[in-house]
């Protein structure tokens, strides 16, 4: 893997992490919509972002 | 719901599906590169559309709404999780489309097979992939037979809807190989987008707009807007639920196939950011179904019947409810011709071809095209039959495809991956995984795909390192990603 890959591939490892984590912890109480879904939510197009910069430089050669 | 207004909006969806399928059949055919990946030659609208119509079977609507009804907001965190896993596209598609390229590879497993010098592999990964698949695409049927049935109160019988839809698998897949598939496919997901967002809107709407509709849910059952809520995605269960699913880009062969398809890179791009965009709001639309079922129906025997139920309410103009439920329909078949196409190019390249010493490309395509039908019956069959093992084997799927993966990563990153590492390793895991199904899908309290990641990773490691690796070959194919990957890199 390159040096961009490793950078993003890494954000993306952590973002699933959080995915995982923060809802079984501090926001298992939470039972408003600003809760879990917000975040799943938020980190769903954090994802979509990180993809966008990942693959920006992807051209068009055949 | 009226069963000639079913029947109506059934005959115009073939109509213009069939015509779709018929204006695809341009460029060649007449090889498995290009009856099984287009040339390699796919622009990234119609993958994009195609790859999430693929994806996102029957289960997203019935399923996935049926799961947020008995389980709450987990099961919009599981198919988030999933979503983060399509990143891999990101990671491995470029890698999959260079090798593809170069090589001339036209299945995953062939890629296996030759990457690790050992036709068996091929063969092994192949046959792995249909026992786990055809079952899946049964229980597909199985769910269009039964939701046609119960949206028309018996008037369409089980086996009529069964037999609408293999055929139109069979005759997308069949026209013009991956182009009708891609082309009907993206009708499909176009049409379900459009239509189940503006149901969402109007339900939500009649629900009081979105305040109102959160409000409800805080109101009726708090609970289901945390995990664990009430219990049933514990953590455990949406660990070993999700895991399989974050691989699916890579370890579901009919999904990674078309990793070798795009024209280009910026295609592929295209491919892979218009499913993110697609699938996010997909899920969202799914979940809130979900949600919306529970509020309105909440007390339901079962939870498969949220969809039917709510699209036959009050809410919905019946026009609209029908088209969304032909719109299922269509996008159980929409996945079951790409597993059907993707099968026996897999049966035909990598078991036919291995087996029999002759077996030129023309070949391979005559004996892959005559077993579409093959797999389609013994799909309708299975489905038919409704045996307790098909039912397992489906479940196991996610779980059970998972065992490739392992060789899948041994093959772009690890030089040291044997065939012997790889045969053992996707065998013995996916015995494991079917044991485990077949005897209540937990094992030490842990899902079966936990087993089958850990398992086929552990034997693929230390059977390897006890082998000999095939060195020439691993250096060439890890060597030429690793020169070509840095290039790109130097470009930008």
């Amino acid at each position: 893997m390159n040096k961009k890959e490793k950078t993003w591939g890494l954000i993306i490892l952590i973002i699933v992490f959080l995915g995982y984590i923060i809802p079984y912890t501090f926001l298992s109480n939470v039972t408003k919509w600003y809760g879990s879904f917000l975040l799943w939510t938020i980190l769903a197009i954090l994802i979509i972002l990180v993809n966008y910069l990942l693959t920006k430089s992807w051209g068009d050669e055949e | 719901m009226s069963t000639t207004l079913v029947w109506a909006t059934i005959a115009i969806y073939v109509v213009i599906a069939i015509v779709i399928a018929f204006l695809s059949r341009n460029g060649k055919q007449n090889s498995m590169s290009g009856y099984f990946l287009g040339e390699r030659k796919l622009n990234g609208f119609v993958s994009a559309l195609s790859y999430s119509a693929t994806t996102y079977s029957a289960f997203m609507l019935v399923g996935l709404a049926g799961l947020t009804y008995n389980g709450g907001i987990g099961a919009f965190g599981f198919e988030i999780i999933y979503f983060m896993g399509v990143s891999l596209v990101a990671i491995f598609g470029p890698r999959f489309w260079l090798v593809g390229k170069k090589y001339g590879y036209v299945t995953p497993s062939e890629m296996l097979g030759d990457r690790y010098q050992n036709k068996w592999v091929a063969v092994v990964a192949a046959i792995s992939s249909c026992i786990f698949l055809i079952p899946y695409s049964a229980v597909q049927l199985t769910g269009i037979g039964y939701l046609l049935q119960g949206v028309t109160n018996d008037a369409i019988p089980f086996t009529t809807g069964v037999i609408i839809a293999t055929i139109l698998a069979l005759v997308f897949s069949y026209i013009a190989g991956i182009r009708s598939v891609v082309w009907t496919d993206s009708l499909q997901s176009l049409l379900m987008i459009i239509t189940s967002t503006i149901v969402v809107i109007m339900i939500v709407n009649g629900l009081g707009g979105i305040s109102g509709f959160f409000a409800s849910i805080e109101e009726n059952n708090p609970q289901a807007l945390a995990v664990p809520g009430n219990g049933f995605f514990n953590f455990w269960t949406f660990l070993g639920l999700t895991i399989p699913w974050f691989f699916f880009s890579i370890s579901n062969p009919q999904v990674s196939q078309r990793l070798f398809m795009p024209a280009s890179l910026k295609s592929m791009r295209h491919m892979l950011l218009g499913f993110l965009i697609f699938g996010l709001i997909y899920t969202i639309v799914s979940v809130v179904w979900g949600f919306s079922a529970s509020i309105l129906f909440p007390n339901l025997e079962n939870a498969d019947l949220a969809t039917p139920m709510l699209l036959s309410s009050d809410l919905v103009p019946p026009v609209l409810g029908v088209i969304v439920m032909v719109g299922i329909m269509a996008a159980a078949i929409s996945t079951i011709d790409s597993i059907l196409l993707t099968l026996s190019s897999l049966f035909s390249r990598d078991v036919y071809r291995n087996i029999k010493k002759d077996a030129n490309d023309k070949k391979q395509l005559a004996v892959g095209k005559v077993v579409i039908p093959v797999i389609a019956v013994l799909a309708f069959l299975f489905a038919q039959l409704q045996l307790d093992l098909i039912a397992v084997l489906s479940v196991a799927s996610s779980a059970g495809l998972i065992v490739i993966v392992p060789a899948i990563i041994g093959t772009f990153f690890w030089k040291k991956g044997t065939a012997a590492g790889v045969i053992v390793s996707v065998s013995v895991s996916s015995i494991i995984v079917i044991l485990i199904e077949a005897t209540g899908g937990l094992l030490f309290g842990l899902k079966s795909g936990l087993w089958g990641i850990l398992f086929s990773t552990i034997l693929f490691i230390i059977i390897s390192l006890l082998t000999k690796a095939p060195e020439q070959k691993a250096d060439d194919f890890i060597g030429y990603v690793k020169e070509k990957m840095k290039n790109k890199q130097k470009l930008t």
